[in-house]
């Protein structure tokens, strides 16, 4: 499936709705009305809104909300989740302590 | 509260060693190895942290050690996951403000 | 850096089966787990298995994960638990967080079988202490020991939702209702009907709007939805609950995959694009269980074992002849599991009328979680009925097709048949044997089946029924017969409860109802309760 970038789409205002504080990404406690508002101010990926809100930012990385930012941009972009391109996943997978990151043990045979 | 007898799994904790440990300087019971969750819910508490922009309530979500919503303070190291950390006798559970303690 | 022919990542159902026929063909493996207990949610499941036997089913889930443990452990497998594997890359090499450092390990072939995490939906005070995923109910209830809530809203009918609620019912807790933004119920009608007759009320287009309460859930208010799943105002209600469980999918957690640069795609989830033998696009990286793809354990199992046999066979630990004879056995038993109604095939149909036999659906079982009595007659395991047979017989209120057949082996007599495509409604034999000894009524995964005896006495019939909860009535209780919706019926009073060690912790519940009830009571409840 082609990805969606478009960044001339023309999406109209801002329209708010009843449920914009809604909270959507609970470790950050970003709420909906702050996602969608990220899209009308020029945020058209996931990696873009995530890097401006902090969603998926936090201790949990993403497991609660990733699904569910996902597709209220798609919402605002008129697009299906699907067409919209995943975050990087980077190492490490998991948060870590840097201590611990910078413990590296070689483990000879 | 605690399950005493499930039709299929029987009883809990067989020859399992109560312990004591404080929550927010009050003393509580539960048993040594379960994780702190359980013997927080087993108790009643409900509260494990207030969140740090709107200090709302938040506790076990997941249970798993997945989404992070049940962690406090243990043993003055905040973020502990409790839903997946082992009781240990005496040890000092705090609920986490943001990423502290009350003072 | 340490080398392993092979490297599993998790250690549930898939990774372990994994493991285990690696060890088969003698490939030096290692699999690591970031939990502190391997068997992934197979120790949460405390509910029988469907399938056939080869897929263990009428198994209890945790007993499964017990014997996955036993064989991991007889095989010699190197299992590395409170190990979190946190960057994958296409050299096959991983780095693994353990014991406070950063260890690196490489392999020539890696498996992830990372499973998958709960999905949720947000909706007005959705973050408030009492609002729990239905996984973390069974890991208080069913790990634990610690009962999440005292009075539970359970969203979702899907097989989890249904599964976990009568874990909840077992557990001592009530269920004050099952909702789903759906029109239909998603999971098994087997499922649905066993909480059904307990008194738990299906609300179906119907969806949480509301958590109420404090600083904890102290109620929930549920409004219909239309055909675009936006709450009817003025439909709300409310209910009185403390607890608030999610059953609302599953998404794999795929992550490892992506990184390590697999072509991904989403399928309902982020899954890998993977050939017949779960291989990913990166020759080597094979992904096993959910997270190639939201399924069941019963599947995990299987998947486990085919990545690991085709990794054999590319490394050349296994020959082509003992790689092509694995191969077709396993995939014939997967293919088992993907029939039936409930078939990856028919994922998300909502015009599916009759069974395979041409019986017409029930459509009450659907939108209600119970089958009308009506409905029931037209089945074949209510043959006996129908012909008004003589002494105790079986009445099978099994109207899916679904891939199952422990019934049929359950009867020493023959009364029972599913036949070679276990996804056929099981028959009741023509020339009544039965005996009452209920080993079917016990062995039925779906407590699907009862045994009636309309001549039990000149006014009474008497109706065995599974019983899995606590305490046992004691015979000469009194009480009141549930129907199929839960709704009390009749008077009741207990003639038995048995219970054996073959039947695994099913109870046997003989009560005796008025004789025109005995197609009516299917539950009990005592007097007083």
């Amino acid at each position: 499936m082609a990805m969606y970038l478009d960044r001339d789409d023309d999406l109209g205002g801002f329209h708010p709705e009843p449920d914009d504080d809604l909270i959507i990404c609970r470790c950050e406690e970003v709420t909906k009305g702050e996602i969608r508002r990220a899209v009308y101010e020029g945020m058209r990926t996931m990696t873009e809104v995530r890097r401006f809100l902090r969603v998926g930012m936090g201790l949990c990385q993403g497991g609660t909300c990733g699904k569910l930012v996902k597709g209220i941009i798609a919402k605002e972009l008129g697009v299906k989740p699907a067409e919209l391109e995943e975050c990087t996943s980077r190492s490490p997978a998991r948060p870590i302590e840097m201590r611990v990151f910078a413990n590296e043990v070689s483990d000879d045979e | 509260m605690r399950i005493e007898n499930h039709p299929i799994l029987g009883t809990f904790h067989e020859g399992g060693q109560m312990v004591t440990f404080t929550l927010d300087g009050k003393e509580m019971q539960g048993y040594e190895g379960e994780p702190i969750a359980a013997a927080l819910r087993a108790a009643g508490v409900m509260t494990h942290r207030h969140t740090l922009k709107r200090d709302e309530p938040r506790g076990v979500f997941c249970a798993i050690g997945r989404c992070t919503d049940c962690v406090m303070i243990v043993d003055g190291k905040p973020n502990i996951r409790t839903c997946i950390t082992p009781l240990k006798a005496g040890m000092k559970v705090q609920t986490q403000y943001g990423i502290k303690a009350k003072e | 850096m340490k080398r392993y022919d092979l490297i599993v990542v998790g250690a549930g159902p898939a990774g372990l089966s994994a493991t285990i026929e690696a060890a088969k063909y003698g490939l030096k493996t290692v699999v690591f787990d970031e939990n502190s207990r391997p068997g992934g949610q197979l120790f949460k499941q405390v509910h029988k298995f469907f399938g056939a036997k080869e897929h263990k089913a009428k198994i209890r889930g945790f007993k499964i994960g017990e014997q996955l443990l036993a064989d991991a452990e007889k095989a010699g497998v190197e299992v590395h638990l409170n190990a979190t594997v946190s960057g994958l890359f296409d050299c096959k090499e991983i780095t693994v967080i353990e014991n406070e450092a950063m260890h690196h390990y490489k392999a020539d072939a890696i498996i992830l079988a990372t499973g998958a995490r709960e999905n949720m939906i947000p909706f007005e005070g959705w973050t408030k202490p009492g609002v729990i995923g239905a996984g973390a109910a069974q890991t208080m209830m069913n790990l634990h020991g610690v009962q999440p809530g005292s009075r539970v809203l359970m969203v979702g009918s899907g097989n989890v939702g249904l599964v976990v609620s009568f874990q909840l019912l077992q557990a001592g807790i009530e269920v004050a209702a099952i909702v789903d933004a759906a029109p239909r119920v998603g999971g098994y009608g087997v499922h649905a009907a066993k909480v059904a007759r307990c008194g738990v009320p299906f609300y179906l287009s119907h969806t949480v709007i509301k958590a109420e309460g404090d600083d904890r859930v102290t109620g929930a208010v549920v409004a219909e939805v239309d055909s675009h799943f936006k709450p009817i105002p003025g439909t709300e209600m409310h209910l009185d609950v403390d607890t608030i469980c999610m059953a609302v999918g599953l998404s794999p957690m795929s992550q490892l995959l992506s990184m390590a640069g697999c072509k991904m795609q989403d399928k309902g989830g982020i899954v890998p694009i993977v050939n017949e033998y779960r291989e990913t696009s990166i020759k080597g990286i094979f992904a096993a269980g959910d997270v190639g793809g939201i399924e069941e354990a019963s599947s995990a199992m299987i998947t486990g074992k085919i990545t690991a046999l085709a990794a054999a066979y590319e490394l050349g630990f296994a020959e082509e002849k003992e790689f092509r004879e694995g191969e077709t056995c396993y995939k014939a038993s997967l293919a088992q599991l993907h029939e039936g109604m409930f078939s990856p095939a028919n994922k998300g149909r909502t015009d599916l009328t009759v069974t395979d036999e041409g019986v017409l659906l029930s459509q009450n079982l659907l939108k209600k979680g119970y089958l009308d009595l009506g409905e029931i007659m037209r089945f074949p395991g209510a043959a006996d009925e129908v012909k008004k047979v003589h002494g105790i017989h079986p009445v099978i209120e099994c109207t899916q097709n679904i891939p199952c057949n422990p019934c049929q082996d359950a009867c020493k007599f023959g009364c029972i048949a599913v036949g070679a495509d276990i996804t056929r409604l099981p028959i009741v034999n023509p020339a009544n044997k039965c005996t009452g000894c209920g080993m079917c009524v016990a062995s039925c995964s779906g407590q699907a089946i009862f045994l009636v005896n309309d001549d039990f006495s000149e006014t009474e019939a008497s109706v065995t029924l599974p019983y899995e909860f606590l305490p046992y009535p004691e015979p000469g209780t009194k009480g009141m017969a549930l129907g199929r919706d839960g709704k009390a019926v009749c008077e009741a009073e207990v003639v038995s409860c048995r219970l054996s060690p073959a039947m695994d912790h099913t109870a046997l519940l003989t009560i005796k109802v008025p004789k025109e009830m005995s197609m009516t009571a299917r539950f009990f409840k005592a007097v007083g309760v």
